[in-house]
């Protein structure tokens, strides 16, 4: 038997097509229908343009394109120096955006799925106010190009930063009082997620239901994990089950065509990996999403709670990285060489919300003339064959049923605009 | 009293404006006064295949994104949808510049790719029976009080006043130079040296395009917040009919004059009054603010 089911509110549309052995889902064909080819828009153009034109691959993190284009031109300029009082906004400035990606997630994508009503709504004061964080110092959201080769294009003052806290607190408020009701602090000493299952919060509330349908334990993969991206938080390295490799080179990345989707497959050494929170967790060994692991695999239970609990890890480390801002520094550190002149090749390489996302260009005489990203749902979502599945696929295949494959699916925190770019 | 119905349609897009859309800031009034049949992201009446398959009632479609005759969702075409739904609306937005001018979606490579009326500022005519119910708003994004307040003065019949693009002028009317807190600097032609800096203004080096791109960036401010300019990032010109331009850090010159003048001002007048502003030297636009 086979059928095709029509995935919406992804960021667009993806149409999944199911073959049955029997009762179960034997095989899973992931189509992206829509490219819009970023990739040539940008040739021919000037270096520095790119800023402009690559936040808009996507309108929920449009933020972490650019950044990962500002890096990638950075890379093909020898001995530059980035202050790093720019370095500290640019990851806050991210990490804003991946704060408010998992909001929109979880109560947008996920308790509606689950079938609780009228819960999109909440996402929307933390996301309203943790993206007047990001207009603090970016200008606005969605779609700045505040990052530019060399730093960033704003003077954060002393008020900036004052405005930034209140904020930051408004957020962490409203996450202790709805989505877990315990201090953000204590949470991150916490390895122990059955101590998290007894507070009260839409987090445990979403816990509690999939134990009690019985759906906490699907949805694994392979096991196989990679980060990319480094920062201040993040560590990159690639773990298999719980042995963990750290050193990474982007030449065994392959992008391979395939046949029915516009999206391209992406390997690692010629495997399969999963991009994303519960993937940066496991590098990270954060206590409380290795415990999730130790107990219930990389399933949904495991991928909702690492996505969930990033919210306020990266809320606490966000006030800790303002701290360390020294606001006698310069924004920006004029490059030594003419961008419009520059020849050579580069890679960005970040962490977005929904895991890493490489940028590679090619400029000659400061012009583009090749320019490649690999986003992260190319990473989780690629469409394999039946005898070698991708991520994604793996988790669905020995499901029963279409709504629970689309929940398992979902739980990557699926973007097509950026999986077909 | 029934609310307003709104079809959400989307093309080739990002997606921006319906995530510039969430953060309106009066959301949750709105949604007590208008009902999304369709929504790419908010909770919606109607699922997206019902939306294709069917013709359901709406009173205004909304549009984001460039639009091909080739670019199509269950293999129907996009602008087969949106003709079937916007005979009968009371109105269509088209929502952001790709959906207005055809944008940076234009160069996707789908065939005729466009705007709904224009391809950059030129008219294609392809659907002229639609013109006069057709309300533009540009912008990559669009900023939310501009499409929410739209939304209100349509579906309350409250007269528009719309320019030769149909952008409404109450918001497009104004330039986004108005309002930018660097205009002492632009007045008296103090350059921002570098970025990173409060003072200066971008306009004379760095490739802002505010005093000639039409738009409220500065009037409404983002996220109730800020803006690119304020923050020191040139206006990329981003809600007229010719954005992307290209070189968008770097003003265009000729014999060292601005190519693009501020609106409205001719190029001998402005040098006369260049040289007058020259003379001034006011030590304290020449010091840092503070």
């Amino acid at each position: 038997m086979k059928t095709i089911q029509l995935i919406e509110k992804i960021e667009g549309e993806a149409t999944l097509k199911f073959s049955y052995n029997g009762v179960k889902i034997d095989f899973v064909d992931i189509e992206f229908f829509n490219t819009r080819n970023i990739e040539n828009i940008l040739l021919n153009k000037p270096a520095l343009d790119a800023l402009v034109i690559n936040p808009r691959v996507c309108g929920v993190c449009g933020h972490a394109h650019l950044q990962a284009t500002a890096k990638a031109l950075e890379d093909c300029i020898d001995g530059l120096t980035l202050p790093n009082k720019a370095k500290i906004i640019r990851e806050l400035s991210l990490n804003f955006e991946i704060i408010q990606n998992h909001f929109k997630w979880f109560y947008m994508t996920i308790m509606p799925l689950l079938g609780y009503k009228d819960v999109y709504i909440k996402a929307l004061y933390p996301s309203q106010t943790i993206n007047k964080a990001i207009a603090t110092i970016a200008g606005q959201y969605p779609h700045n190009s505040y990052a530019i080769v060399g730093g960033i294009v704003s003077e954060v003052t002393t008020m900036d930063l004052v405005r930034l806290k209140s904020l930051i607190d408004e957020v962490v408020e409203f996450f202790e009082k709805e989505v877990l009701q315990s201090s953000i602090a204590n949470l991150q000493e916490c390895d122990n997620v059955d101590l998290l299952l007894s507070r009260d919060g839409d987090v445990p509330k979403v816990l509690h239901h999939l134990k009690n349908q019985n759906l906490y334990s699907l949805g694994k993969s392979y096991d196989r994990f990679i980060v990319f991206g480094s920062s201040s938080y993040f560590e990159s390295g690639k773990s298999n089950k719980t042995r963990v490799t750290k050193s990474l080179d982007t030449k065994y990345i392959k992008e391979i065509p395939n046949q029915t989707s516009k999206a391209k497959n992406i390997t690692y050494k010629d495997k399969y990996f999963e991009v994303g929170p519960l993937s940066r967790a496991m590098l990270k060994k954060t206590p409380l999403i290795k415990d999730a692991h130790r107990k219930y695999g990389d399933s949904i239970f495991s991928r909702i709670i690492a996505r969930a609990c990033e919210i306020p890890q990266l809320l606490l480390h966000s006030k800790d990285l303002i701290s360390q801002i020294d606001l006698n520094e310069p924004s920006y550190i004029e490059p030594s060489v003419e961008i419009s002149h520059l020849s050579g090749t580069g890679v960005g390489i970040v962490e977005a919300a929904r895991g890493s996302l490489i940028h590679k260009v090619n400029l000659q005489n400061g012009i583009i003339k090749d320019y490649q990203i690999i986003t992260p749902t190319q990473w989780n979502l690629g469409n394999g064959t039946k005898e070698s599945l991708a991520i994604a696929q793996k988790a669905m295949v020995g499901l029963d049923d279409e709504h629970t494959a689309e929940l398992v699916f979902k739980t990557f925190d699926v973007c097509s605009v950026c999986t077909t770019h | 009293m029934s609310k307003c119905k709104l079809l959400w349609l989307t093309s080739i897009s990002c997606n921006g404006n319906a995530h510039s859309f969430l953060n309106y800031p009066h959301i949750q009034t709105f949604l007590n006064d208008f009902e999304f049949v369709y929504h790419p992201i908010l909770e919606s009446t109607y699922t997206l295949q019902e939306i294709l398959e069917q013709e359901l009632k709406c009173d205004i479609v909304l549009l984001e994104g460039a639009i091909s005759q080739e670019f199509s969702k269950l293999d129907i075409s996009i602008t087969d949808t949106l003709l079937r739904y916007a005979k009968s609306a009371k109105a269509i937005v088209t929502v952001g510049t790709c959906a207005t001018f055809g944008g940076i979606f234009k160069d996707s490579g789908y065939s005729n790719a466009s705007g709904l009326h224009y391809i950059k500022d030129t008219k294609h005519h392809r659907y002229d029976e639609l013109l006069s119910k057709t309300v533009s708003i540009s912008g990559c994004p669009v900023q939310p009080e501009v499409l929410a307040e739209t939304l209100y003065a349509i579906k309350d019949d409250m007269a528009l006043k719309l320019d030769e693009y149909q952008r409404v002028k109450e918001f497009f009317a104004y330039t986004v130079h108005n309002g930018c807190i660097r205009n002492e600097y632009f007045e008296y032609k103090v350059d921002n040296h570098q970025f990173g800096e409060k003072e200066g203004c971008m306009f004379y080096d760095h490739g802002c395009q505010a005093p000639f791109t039409r738009g409220s960036c500065n009037k409404l401010l983002w996220n109730e917040t800020n803006s690119k300019t304020r923050n020191g990032e040139p206006c990329h010109g981003c809600s007229e009919p010719n954005f992307p331009t290209t070189n968008l850090y770097k003003t265009q010159k000729n014999m060292g004059i601005p190519q693009n003048m501020p609106l409205g001002v001719n190029k001998r007048a402005y040098l006369t009054l260049a040289g007058v502003t020259k003379a001034f030297k006011i030590k304290r636009l020449e010091e840092d603010l503070f």
